[in-house]
């Protein structure tokens, strides 16, 4: 439409500059809740304490404490490790078996690379939920299972882009004036085309641990993820149940913190895409 | 002397793998000859299949029939690592030189690179002669640290060509060198490749739309119209007195600034729908557009025939008899001399 | 005079100041005439022209006079430019892609051109449409009305662009390179096309391109533009005769390839024109001029009459003061 009443360029919308640093920031603590919880924590996630159970917020207990009078805050930071520490390393592992995958298929071309697309269709179909119980069913539940099972649902996804990126970047006229020097396939790949698909994954991968974390945990939350008393922040959310009505702050508080960690990855991913002109 | 670079009957075919399975002959039986410190100029409009020939002959991509062979040896089924040594004698240069450059290279990264593929180990003598190379394409001082964006086209052109020389090669093949650059910035590639070819006896195949250009730089022009040659010789011949009906439309319709503000000057008008590869004529494939078409025109492909003198490939049923008379005047009155118009 | 710009100024606003891209350039355009603006990369040639329509970039910062048909024009709000842009002054690009939309069919895009300006609707809109096509010289208009952008080929895009620009009857149109990326015989075709439409319009036209083959075509009075300054300005015929400034001179010298002796090292200019920041001091062009003197070094040069045209040197190519040059 508006190729025929041409009006000046709008002003270029700014990236969300206040937000971005707030979102590393927190990223930040995070990290370091995860690497040296003992120095964070003010008390252990583990040892029961029934004389404090059920105590809702206070300075001795910033985030109240639960059914078995731990500290939840302590609870939390000992429980980042878990929850996002499994969400980044299932994001990873996605992005690294991904990127291989698509970058082989799409420089092979040909009947190689439809056989490997074909086979990336079928697990995009494949329904997570599902996937998920049938591997806790066969290795058993926990982290192990949950990250087994999300790598699986995870990486077609980077195969494909990497592969689409693979497709178009390949018929790139430096990449032509590479061949016509003798430049090998293999250094192709990784000298003229991986360092401009980088960008893509980058921002990907940091938006995906964000859906990753709120997978992990919607697992946890489940059953089929860490077993108590692993202070992971779904399995948080689970023991919360029978006390909704009463000890509001057993619920809110771990649901706040994936929500946070969620959003703050997200933001990072938005601000990273905004860079590089999306 | 045997040719440094031959083209047999090359044939190029795409296949549309989707719906209307309609192949596209993007190259229809091309020969084509470039001898040791020769310029050929291969010249065209969008269409033509010059670029694709560009792209066979340096096996970027395979030809579907047809040889093609470097200095004496049949290349045409070697791949990858074969290739190699014959890589290292041909060399290229593409028409917009910041997309044939890799912006996250700097410079000495890029002008490294044909010597680290070609397991050419300089050691301590990489940056002088990287320097050198610099300076013999008239970029010295330059910092070799900066990446692509932060050059001109016209640097960076030099850049491309100072890769290509790196290995010292024999043969150029250059598609669309200057096309992409500014008039005055075109001139001075245009000297370069002069200079070079002066210093190094290196062979071209350059590849252009512009005739003003192939006409100051090749020693023989092929003119390609829909994936075959239909007219070659000696450039002076060619721009002097062309024969082929479509080479004199060329002609016409770029002719110097003297004859454009001539109100005599009568430029030929090609009349009918633009060349198509999908949609390839019968017979002579210029006849749809050509003011001179004959029965015989629209039935037989004329086939590319030496002319008596043995000078120029003419593929045309009515030259040189009913065309030869127009092309002279074309070429005189090219360059402004007025003439009367028998358009 | 259906164009007059006065000390026109454009520059893009940057953190450390602003950077001049146009530097208080004037100049007048006749009814009915071609008016051909040359120059290279960084000229700002596209800038001025896009800038008469009120399209220069957001980013930029423009000063001066732009009167249209005795009206002013530089700093209308945006609302009242775009009534005007289609109805009386038309734009075509050096890519028809970029202002054709690729979801509509061409025609609806043509008689749209129609709808917004108010002049029809419905089917008379879409017939005119049709005829515009037909006008622009596309066979088979009908047909080529229903298809999409990418279906027709590069040329009839070029002419579908021209029907859009041309249906709401503008007077002036301005055609930002449109034959920069043409083969030479549609390029042929496509400015005798402007020529005949120019005649049965009644149309004022601004070229702007690098190309002095299109100068030479069509040009009845040429603009030189140099690094955002004017340095050459006037009647084509005189210009083209005798270029008095030297950057002309060698713009017209690296267009006549074909008249150089084969094989042969061309008069080309040395170095390279300067980017948007880097301007020189004193005349933009000294640095490249073979007859640069110290002056021109120092003192930008002032528009001054010269015959048939107007230039801004020192020391013009064949006057008292310049260098005798050794080729």
């Amino acid at each position: 439409m508006s190729a025929v009443l041409p009006t000046a360029r709008p002003r270029r919308s700014r990236p969300r500059g206040v937000l971005a640093p707030v979102a590393l920031l927190v990223i930040v603590i995070l990290i370091a809740f995860a690497l040296v919880p003992g120095l964070i924590a003010p008390d252990s996630p583990v040892a029961l304490n029934m004389a404090d159970r059920l105590k809702p917020p206070s300075l001795a207990h910033l985030f109240g404490t639960d059914e078995g009078g731990r500290d939840i805050f302590s609870r939390v930071v000992f429980g980042t490790r878990y929850s996002l520490g499994v969400a980044i390393a299932i994001v990873f592992a996605s992005a690294l078996f991904g990127v291989v995958y698509g970058a082989i298929s799409g420089m092979a071309r040909g009947s190689a690379d439809n056989v490997m697309m074909r086979i990336v269709d079928l697990f995009f179909g494949f329904p997570a939920l599902v996937l998920a119980l049938a591997v806790a069913a066969s290795i058993g539940r926990g982290l192990g299972s949950v990250a087994l099972s999300l790598t699986i649902i995870w990486w077609p996804g980077y195969a494909r882009l990497v592969r689409g990126e693979v497709l178009r970047l390949r018929e790139r006229p430096h990449v032509e004036a590479a061949r016509a020097l003798g430049v090998s396939n293999l250094t192709i790949l990784r000298r003229h085309i991986l360092p401009f698909v980088a960008q893509e994954v980058n921002v990907r991968v940091t938006t995906d641990i964000g859906y990753a974390l709120v997978a992990v945990t919607a697992l946890s939350f489940l059953g089929l993820g860490a077993n108590s008393p692993t202070p992971e922040w779904g399995l948080l959310i689970r023991d919360s149940r029978p006390y909704f009505g009463s000890a509001w702050w057993y619920l809110v508080f771990p649901g706040t913190m994936i929500m946070l960690t969620a959003t703050a990855f997200s933001l990072i991913g938005d601000s990273l895409a905004a860079r590089r002109g999306g | 002397m045997e040719p440094l670079l031959t083209l047999d009957g090359i044939v190029k075919t795409f296949t549309q793998k989707r719906g209307g399975k309609r192949d596209v002959q993007a190259v229809a039986g091309v020969s084509l000859t470039v001898g040791r410190g020769e310029t050929v100029g291969l010249v065209g409009e969008s269409g033509c299949g010059k670029s694709t020939l560009a792209r066979l002959a340096l096996k970027l991509i395979e030809p579907t029939a047809g040889r093609i062979l470097f200095d004496g040896e049949d290349i045409t089924a070697r791949h990858g690592r074969a290739m190699l040594p014959v890589r290292r004698r041909m060399q290229a240069v593409f028409q917009d030189p910041l997309a044939s450059l890799n912006s996250r290279m700097t410079i000495a990264e890029i002008l490294r690179e044909p010597f680290d593929t070609h397991g050419i180990k300089l050691g301590a003598a990489l940056q002088p002669r990287i320097r050198e190379l610099l300076s013999f394409v008239g970029m010295e001082n330059t910092d070799t640290t900066k990446l692509p964006p932060q050059f001109s086209g016209g640097q960076l052109q030099r850049i491309a060509i100072a890769r290509a020389l790196a290995l010292e090669p024999d043969i150029i093949v250059a598609d669309e060198p200057t096309s992409a650059l500014d008039p005055s910035i075109q001139a001075q590639i245009v000297n370069l490749l002069l200079f070079i070819q002066r210093q190094r006896q290196i062979s071209y195949v350059i590849i252009s739309h512009d005739l003003d250009v192939i006409g100051h730089v090749a020693d023989r022009i092929a003119v390609m119209y829909l994936g075959t040659i239909i007219e070659q010789g000696p450039a002076a011949a060619i721009i002097g007195s062309p024969w082929h009906p479509y080479t004199q439309a060329l002609l016409s319709a770029a002719p110097t600034l003297a004859a454009r503000r001539n109100p005599e000057w009568k430029r030929i008008v090609l009349t009918g729908d633009p060349p198509n590869p999908a949609n390839v004529p019968t017979g002579c494939r210029f006849h749809p557009r050509c003011h001179l078409a004959r029965d015989i025109c629209r039935q037989v492909e004329p086939p590319l025939r030496p002319s008596e003198d043995g000078a120029r490939l003419i593929a045309c049923h009515l030259a040189p008899e009913e065309t030869a008379e127009k092309g002279r005047w074309i070429g005189q009155a090219r360059l402004g001399m007025p003439a009367a118009a028998t358009a | 005079m259906i164009l007059s710009v006065r000390d026109l100024s454009i520059g893009f606003r940057r953190p450390g100041g602003d950077l001049p891209a146009v530097d208080k350039i004037s100049f007048d355009v006749r009814e009915g005439e071609t008016f051909v603006i040359i120059g290279e990369s960084g000229s700002g040639k596209s800038l001025t022209g896009m800038s008469i329509a009120g399209l220069q970039p957001a980013t930029s910062v423009t000063s001066g006079s732009i009167r249209f048909k005795e009206r002013e024009l530089l700093n209308r709000p945006d609302t009242e430019l775009r009534r005007m842009r289609g109805r009386e002054i038309g734009l075509i690009y050096q890519d028809p892609l970029g202002s054709l939309n690729p979801v509509w069919p061409v025609g609806d895009q043509i008689a749209e051109a129609l709808r917004a300006h108010g002049l029809a609707s419905g089917a008379a809109a879409a017939r005119r449409a049709v005829e515009m096509l037909d006008r622009v010289r596309i066979p088979d208009p009908a047909r080529v009305a229903t298809a999409y952008p990418h279906e027709i080929s590069g040329g009839m895009r070029q002419r579908a662009m021209i029907a859009m620009a041309l249906i709401a009857g503008p007077s002036l149109l301005i055609a930002d390179e449109p034959t920069t990326a043409l083969d030479v015989t549609i390029k042929a075709q496509m400015l005798e096309l402007l020529a005949e439409l120019q005649r049965e319009m009644a149309l004022t036209i601004i070229l702007i391109t690098h190309d002095m083959g299109v100068v030479a075509e069509v040009a009845d009075r040429i603009l030189v533009m140099y690094a955002g300054r004017v340095a050459e300005i006037g009647d084509a015929d005189a210009i083209m005769r005798t270029p008095s400034h030297p950057y002309t001179a060698a713009l017209m010298t690296s267009a006549m390839i074909s008249e150089a002796e084969p094989k042969q090292q061309l008069n080309a200019i040395v170095g390279v024109a300067p980017g948007l920041g880097s301007f020189p001091d004193g005349c933009h062009f000294h640095p490249r001029c073979p007859l640069a003197q110290d002056d021109c070094r120092s003192f930008v040069p002032p528009l001054r009459r010269l015959g048939d045209v107007a230039l801004a040197c020192h020391h013009p190519v064949g006057s008292d003061t310049a260098l005798m040059a050794e080729a």
